[in-house]
């Protein structure tokens, strides 16, 4: 195994008396594309912004690069701007254009120059196919287009980990393909990548590991062949018999 | 009777007495407008700055993890905004400037009263916008912050660049009430002898004893001044809402 990048350790989280995450240990390493299912409700995509810090733990920590991410604004924000996140609903920057969205945060969190940040915006528009678009503004753009300008600009930061919180469970069955092979050549570069989906052909495919939840807890972990094509735990088999079946 | 309209001779009716009052009075009427004018823009823009800088305290959230000073301090600055707000917002603005005026004076603090008058509309308005301005901010999806935040903006940036800009936006009828408002509202601030319009119809109309025609007078340029500025916000509103349209960067369709 190569160095962990993250580690999650005992990580809990309750909304008030519900508890949503009981105790999650999970470490990522370096290059890792690992996706996490599991039915609704079972606590993927609060695991995924709590490693975000958009959602604070109730008990457990959080180390990046073996060091504790604490509760300081100044860290959380430099800690962000390596761990990038993919939103389910894209959360595109309204009053701005896509050249725009893919700027602001490279200017005003790295500090990078002008130049620099358009350089950086066009290049990760064209892996996404959306370079023709910078003038464009997210209201103007299809979910699939939107969710390609959100993936170019988290890639803009230059991030060592990835989130995606399900990027596709919002975008009708022609876009999700879009979207879903431009993650399967992301996959491909060696970006530490978290993928909440329920897409299951997707997670086999091109996930190096995965991850399955259940009410709160992992009840499996292991390499795609070995979790979708021979499940050892009931709660996968059951779930993963109703996808199959479908 | 188009001549006799503008004949210097006594007037006979109050069409007459209207344009008489407005032609020997314009002097007094023009002075008039531009004070309740005058009072009006910058009381309002500088209630607006005061309505965004309140907006945004009151959505600040206090994080349990703070140290016991910030905790404290945020709070405190949280309660006086809303204090503040309450005291404005459950008063009217006449007798608010006769407290501030007459407030300050016995206090030994001299002021014009066109600086009370401004005064009291900045703080008025203050109150006013505080809560449209926290009402926008509320009106913009959670979700915009935390695409900034989960990029590592700090709030405060994430406020500056990314809420506060669409809340303006949703926020411009308002804000064009308000200032609307403003420029009639002024006319209250006559009791504290500032000579704006109300002022100027009051003393021409008493000179003569025809108030009606006098009113009329500074009626139909409350009128115009309102119109004007209507149709003005309407096009920043417009021009606001920006282009349906957008140009293809032709010059990256071929190298994907």
């Amino acid at each position: 195994m190569g160095e962990a990048i993250l580690s999650i350790k005992d990580l809990g989280k309750s909304f008030g008396n519900h508890e949503v995450l009981r105790k999650i240990d999970i470490e990522v390493d370096k290059g890792e594309v690992i996706c996490i299912v599991g039915s609704s409700g079972s606590g993927k995509s609060t695991l995924l912004r709590c490693i975000n810090r958009l959602e604070k733990q109730t008990r457990g920590k959080i180390y990046f690069h073996n060091k504790e991410v604490k509760d300081i604004q100044k860290d959380i924000n430099d800690y962000r701007s390596k761990v990038g996140m993919v939103f389910q609903s894209f959360n595109l920057f309204n009053n701005m254009t896509v050249l725009e969205n893919c700027m602001l945060c490279t200017r005003k969190v790295l500090h990078i120059s002008k130049e620099e940040a358009f350089d950086r915006a066009i290049t990760h528009l064209k892996e996404v196919g959306m370079a023709p678009y910078i003038n464009a503004k997210p209201s103007m753009l299809s979910g699939g287009q939107k969710q390609r300008v959100a993936i170019a600009r988290a890639l803009c930061m230059n991030p060592e980990v990835l989130l995606f919180d399900e990027p596709t469970s919002a975008l009708d069955p022609e876009m999700v393909g879009e979207v879903l092979s431009v993650m399967k050549e992301l996959a491909t570069t060696g970006l530490t990548m978290i993928i909440v989906t329920h897409e299951m052909a997707f997670a086999r495919d091109v996930s190096t590991r995965t991850i399955f939840m259940d009410n709160g807890y992992v009840a499996e972990d292991a390499a795609p062949e070995e979790l979708f094509g021979n499940p050892k735990n009931a709660r996968t088999r059951e779930f993963l018999s109703r996808y199959l079946a479908g | 009777m188009v001549m006799s309209l503008f004949a210097s001779q006594e007037p006979t009716n109050s069409i007459e007495w209207t344009v008489f009052l407005a032609r020997k009075y314009s002097d007094m009427f023009l002075q008039g407008t531009y004070l309740t004018l005058y009072t009006a823009v910058i009381g309002t823009l500088v209630g607006f700055l005061l309505g965004y800088l309140i907006g945004m305290v009151q959505d600040l959230s206090i994080n349990p993890e703070d140290n016991i000073i910030k905790k404290t301090l945020t709070r405190a600055i949280k309660w006086i905004c809303s204090i503040y707000v309450e005291i404005f917002r459950d008063t009217p603005m006449i007798v608010q400037a006769m407290i501030i005026y007459y407030g300050l004076r016995q206090a030994n603090v001299e002021m014009t009263p066109v600086f009370a008058g401004i005064l009291v509309t900045v703080l008025n308005t203050g109150a006013y916008m505080a809560e449209t301005v926290r009402a926008g901010i509320g009106s913009i999806d959670i979700g915009q912050r935390e695409g900034a935040f989960a990029m590592g903006m700090s709030p405060v940036k994430t406020m500056l660049y990314v809420v506060l800009p669409q809340a303006f936006k949703n926020i411009i009828p308002e804000m064009a009430n308000t200032f609307l408002t403003n420029l009639k509202m002024t006319s209250v601030l006559n009791v504290i002898a500032v000579q704006e319009l109300f002022m100027a119809a009051k003393t021409a109309g008493g000179n003569y004893y025809k108030y009606f025609e006098s009113y009329l007078v500074i009626a139909i340029i409350y009128f115009v001044l309102c119109f004007v500025f209507n149709k003005l916000f309407g096009l920043l509103e417009a021009k606001m809402q920006g282009d349906e349209d957008y140009a293809l960067a032709v010059e990256y369709m071929d190298n994907q």
